[in-house]
């Protein structure tokens, strides 16, 4: 409901503002299979468009030479092509340097947070999940930005604050969660100097994950201690991350990686480490890549010492729900992705890839995936 | 019937040359209105056509222009000036469009258009090939 007044404000400012509406979009048609009866990225070994592909709407319009008011709408193939609002912001130029934008908006976690859906902007079919597959990309809240140059170096900061929500999200197939952070905080900087550029990211939540076959497990554990109930449950905990990225772009050949830890110590959720290293080559209109992400979310079980402590009768079943929550989702994976990017037009860019995936925990789940995309820009 | 073969060719690699000279000798350059007075790096007019610079170094505004990407010269200034290809410089638009933080250059269909805009504004900068220089718009030597 409060979404939907902020859209429609800022649609009411579109339509009003003094210069022309600007009317933008891009598509990705991403078109994928497996192997075998893995599954990877939301594709199993039935083709399908369904996983990655979207449509989207840009309108912006100048309310005046200091305000902006822009609004994106999104239909994604993995939510039946529903139409959502996904962005709504007003942008305010306080200055040459310094802007404050309010609203729905994309939380700057990762070097290519902001242009995340705008498969034209990068080389790759998609930006590697192990980094980017987070379930929070968006937050009602607001951002600043100062950018400025000092000789041949440019710099940008952005601090952004918020709240962020995902009811519903499909964690592994047929399991859905709900994602909450209140207060959460986040702080970038990056500078670039000709072809580098080095970016580094904090921030921090009270962040809450629900899902409702670990919530039952929780509250038998609750019967027997409350506390190490408590701390195992993932709700209004603290949550730190941090990450980090650099690039070389010499045009004809370009490597860039990203590193990010993802951490909520009072939770049965692992450490979340994450990073890939991505290398490829500009020839004429094509730009062969290759990708190596990994995702380890594989650690030592938590609060042990605590079922330990706890009286002999109860310890087993304790033990059994604090152990089997926090191996239930741990993970452990590593994928390389061969890829293709050919420049069709200058607002077409066909490409394909092949993931060969390896699940170090279990592996049944290896499979390979190949893809195939469209994306366009208008 | 040998000599006739070798005239052939002659005319084609005669040919050839002037097509290949003739697409090097056009030699795309920076214009603006001939009263602005403002001294350009190659560095300034890359700020500036890539929205990263809204003024000119000596402090007026500057509104850069874009030719279509069907023309050549926009291929040329792409490559020469912004040291990369039309391709790479709509990725790198497409990223700020869709992120609310810049709106790329005006694009007009040629040079007279270009000019034009000049003549009747200050503060556009564009660029032309060499020979549709005019009276109407000053060259920058990018220094």
């Amino acid at each position: 409901m409060k979404k939907t007044i902020l859209a429609l404000t800022i649609l009411a400012a579109c339509g009003s503002a003094q210069a022309e509406v600007r009317i933008n979009g891009f598509a990705n048609l991403i078109a994928g299979k497996t192997s075998s009866d893995g599954m990877l990225y939301g594709y199993d070994d039935d083709i399908s468009l369904s996983p990655e592909s979207l449509f989207a709407v840009q309108l912006s319009g100048d309310v005046n030479d200091k305000l902006t008011a822009t609004g994106q709408l999104v239909a994604r193939g993995s939510d039946d092509y529903d139409v959502d609002f996904e962005w709504a912001y007003f942008t305010y130029a306080a200055t040459d340097n310094v802007s404050v934008s309010a609203g729905r908006l994309r939380l700057p976690l990762f070097r290519y947070s902001a242009s995340l859906d705008v498969g034209y902007s990068y080389h790759w079919v998609a930006a590697p999940q192990a980094v980017y597959g987070v379930p929070f990309n968006n937050v009602d809240g607001v951002r600043i930005d100062y950018s400025d140059y000092a000789g041949d170096w440019e710099y940008n900061f952005q601090l952004t604050a918020g709240t962020f929500e995902n009811k519903g999200f499909e964690i592994t197939p047929g399991t859905f969660a709900d994602i909450e952070g209140k207060n959460a905080i986040v702080g970038s900087v990056e500078a670039t100097y000709d072809w580098f550029k080095v970016r580094a990211t904090a921030g921090t939540a009270k962040a809450s994950l629900s899902v409702a076959d670990i919530d039952a497990l929780i509250g038998q554990l609750a019967m027997i201690s409350a506390p190490l109930a408590d701390k195992l449950a993932f709700q209004d905990d603290s949550s730190a991350f941090y990450g980090i990225g650099f690039e070389i772009d010499q045009f004809d050949w370009f490597v860039s990686a990203e590193w990010t830890s993802i951490e909520i110590e009072d939770s049965f959720n692992p450490q979340d480490v994450a990073y890939y290293v991505t290398a490829g080559i500009r020839h004429g209109k094509f730009t062969p890549s290759i990708t190596y992400e990994k995702l380890d979310g594989n650690d030592d079980l938590k609060f042990m010492d605590e079922v330990a402590a706890l009286p002999e009768q109860v310890r087993g079943a304790a033990a059994m729900i604090v152990g089997g929550v926090q191996q239930a989702v741990m993970e452990e994976t590593s994928t390389v992705t061969l890829g293709l990017r050919y420049d069709f037009d200058t607002n077409v860019a066909l490409k394909a890839d092949i993931s060969r995936s390896t699940d170090d925990i279990d592996d049944t789940n290896d499979t390979t995936l190949v893809r195939v995309g469209v994306n366009y820009i208008f | 019937m040998q000599k006739k073969w070798v005239s052939v060719l002659f005319g084609t690699a005669v040919l050839a040359a002037s097509a290949i000279s003739s697409s090097v000798m056009a030699e795309v350059v920076v214009v603006v209105h001939p009263s602005n007075e403002a001294s350009l790096s190659e560095k300034d007019v890359q700020r500036i056509f890539l929205g990263k610079e809204k003024k000119f170094p000596d402090g007026r505004e500057s509104i850069p222009v874009n030719q279509e990407t069907s023309n050549g010269v926009r291929g040329e200034f792409d490559q020469n000036v912004l040291g990369r290809n039309s391709s790479q410089v709509a990725a790198y638009w497409s990223k700020l469009v869709f992120t609310g933080k810049g709106v790329p250059p005006k694009e007009v269909s040629g040079d007279g258009a270009v000019i034009d805009l000049i003549k009747e504004n200050k503060s556009v900068i564009g660029y032309i090939d060499s020979a549709s220089v005019t009276g109407d718009v000053k060259v920058i030597q990018l220094n």
